[in-house]
């Protein structure tokens, strides 16, 4: 639980690190380096508390309150949604999500789908919820890691992944045959926070809005 | 079982005591208990959910092929109960309830399937006087349980209705502005309002929704802001509730917040949820629905909420002074000839209301005492025979003195 004054933020380990280390130093909230959160996880600095967790746990540290506020990438987002509010759209950490299909498929855009097609990804709701609203039949099998090997042995048709430079795609012979979303950074804030310590966490919010608008 | 959970004493009393603290507070501002099943049947429960709440009900069929399902909520049973059983009753009707509610979705306070709530409704009240009764009964329930620094955040859903009525905004973006809203999305909700060509002054406001918070002043911000005649009747209405949680002595926990986002398919006017202290969600909530009475066939305006008995507990727990929970107030042990002097002892201080508890075999001196210490008591009375018992207390030297004695002395010590 977070307490007194002290406005706590979750930042997360991964590409986002780096992007939302700057971002707190252009914000003029906290100069640190990755060596010192990197190894002590949780450091305060002036009136911030700054949390170091595995992305795909922001959400969770800041719909439960143990963080005011969060700094996650929109991907995360799609597949946990929560009682959060998404704030800002912080302009870094761009990838798109993707479906991709082996460079000799036949498999290009929705008209040449199969009455069921069949993908693996990492990220199943989305996924899911993209092909619906497609009017397409679609089996997901979820799974944890190298989504890319899926359909070179004939798991699947294709998968739905994120990319950033489309450079693992093409190592493994996949091209891209549609973008289900973009995704960038984004800040969210757990709903009490925003209420029971609106000051101070309202002025945390402004400088990271500025900071990250005048460098977009 | 995923999301279902035993509680044990500690947790279970304090949990017991705070929801007598809620239905006490209730009760004296008039509000008569009732008592609904734990299970309704959904063509009850479909007049007042919407699909997403009707998704995650437990549900199943009963043995005569009627689609039944747990309580989601208690707010429904109660109205169904207004506009039935209760039909003949005046209006209004002040009524109170706790209990389980429960749902198949484990994304809620620490995966609980099942939780505890305690609500009130007003049925049959409409107008400022009525909102206002309502805000001030949560908040005062709020302090009944213990919690120490709490607030209460007053909306209303007219400002909102008013402001999406007001936007020029294609009838697909509406609703894409409002599910953007709901999932409280603003990165979402600024990008589709960005690309529309006409702006208001009701874009602003929707784009500054979460920052809308803050004391009676910004009703007159607002004021200057709104170009509609709904949201100017909210903000009167929010100004008139505003005086009157003056006079209700509630003023200072209360703030006022304009961008309160809530299920406004369902509420149509005043909405409030209260606050507890270092605590990442609400924990009452309530408001004005005007029109699910209706849906039953008693068409009355109502207002009410409820209370999240687990969240309350859970602050309670974790607050840095826990509530004093009764405690056991005499371990009666006994050795052989003692017995009847000891259950007789038992019976005398449980009639002066204190809690007593007597052992189940004879015992030594030594053992008496490592018996006593488990249990947890206040006081030792070892009774040694018809006339003769030890009484120990802590801190103190064990004292040899006539059960009629002892029993005047720790019934003397309560209140």
């Amino acid at each position: 639980m977070t307490s007194g004054e002290k406005v706590s933020i979750a930042i997360p380990t991964g590409v986002l690190h780096g992007g939302a280390l700057s971002l707190l130093a252009r914000s003029r909230l906290a100069r640190l380096n990755a060596d010192e959160i990197g190894r002590q996880l949780l450091v305060e600095r002036g009136g911030l508390r700054v949390i170091l967790v595995r992305p795909s746990d922001v959400p969770a540290y800041v719909d439960h309150g143990a963080a005011d506020l969060g700094i996650v990438g929109k991907d995360i987002l799609w597949e946990t949604p929560g009682s959060h509010y998404e704030l800002i759209d912080l302009r870094f950490g761009g990838c798109k999500l993707v479906l991709a299909v082996p460079d000799g498929s036949s498999l290009d855009g929705p008209e040449t789908w199969p009455p069921m097609i069949r993908v693996a990804t990492k990220y199943p709701r989305t996924a899911t919820a993209w092909f619906e609203a497609h009017g397409q039949s679609v089996e997901v099998v979820q799974l944890h890691g190298s989504v890319e090997l899926a359909p070179q042995v004939g798991l699947v048709d294709g998968i739905v992944d994120l990319t950033a430079t489309g450079r693992t795609l093409r190592d493994n012979r996949l091209r891209i045959a549609a973008v289900l979303g973009s995704s960038t950074a984004r800040l969210i804030a757990n709903q009490a926070s925003l209420k029971t310590r609106t000051a101070a966490v309202q002025s945390v919010v402004a400088k990271m809005r500025e900071a990250s608008a005048s460098a977009g | 079982m995923p999301g279902f959970r035993d509680l044990l004493p500690l947790e279970a009393e304090i949990l017991r005591e705070a929801q007598e603290s809620l239905l006490g507070e209730m009760r004296r501002w008039g509000y008569r208990h009732v008592i609904t099943p734990l299970v309704e049947n959904m063509d009850v429960l479909d007049l007042g959910l919407g699909v997403e709440q009707r998704r995650r009900l437990f549900k199943f069929t009963d043995g005569r092929g009627d689609v039944v399902a747990l309580v989601g909520e208690r707010t429904i049973p109660v109205a169904r109960l207004v506009a039935g059983k209760l039909r003949t009753a005046a209006l209004p009707l002040r009524l109170c309830y706790a209990g389980p509610v429960l749902s198949t979705d484990e994304g809620r306070f620490q995966q609980r399937r099942e939780t505890y709530q305690v609500g009130a409704e007003l049925v049959g009240a409409s107008g400022p006087v009525a909102d206002a009764e309502v805000i001030a009964l949560a908040a005062r329930c709020m302090e009944a349980t213990g919690i120490r620094r709490y607030q209460i955040d007053v909306g209303h859903a007219e400002f909102f209705h008013g402001i999406m009525d007001a936007v020029k905004l294609p009838d697909d973006v509406k609703a894409a502005v409002r599910a953007a809203l709901a999932a409280r999305d603003f990165v979402a909700l600024e990008a589709l309002l960005e690309d529309t060509p006409l702006k208001s002054a009701e874009h602003e406001l929707l784009l500054r929704f979460p920052a809308l918070r803050g004391g009676p002043e910004i009703l007159d911000a607002a004021g200057g802001l709104v170009r509609n005649r709904r949201s100017e009747a909210a903000l009167s209405e929010l100004a008139q509730v505003c005086d009157l949680l003056v006079a209700h002595g509630i003023r200072e926990v209360v703030n006022l917040d304009l961008g309160a986002i809530r299920d406004f398919d369902y509420y149509t006017g005043v909405i409030f949820e209260g606050y507890g202290p270092d605590f990442g969600r609400p924990v009452a909530q309530g408001g004005r629905y005007d029109a699910l009475l209706a849906r039953f066939g008693r068409p009355a305006p109502a207002t009410g909420f409820m209370v999240q008995l687990d969240l309350v507990s859970e602050m309670l727990t974790r607050a840095a002074r826990p509530p004093a929970l009764p405690r056991l107030d005499a371990a009666l042990a006994w050795n052989g000839a003692g017995l009847n002097t000891a259950l007789r002892l038992g019976s005398t201080l449980r009639l002066f209301g204190m809690r007593a508890v007597v052992d189940t075999q004879s015992r030594g001196e030594v053992e008496a005492r490592a018996w006593w210490r488990a249990v947890g008591a206040t006081n030792l009375v070892h009774c040694l025979g018809e006339t003769k018992v030890a009484w120990s207390a802590k801190g103190q030297r064990t004292r040899r003195l006539p059960p009629e004695q002892v029993a005047a002395r720790l019934a003397g010590g309560v209140k």
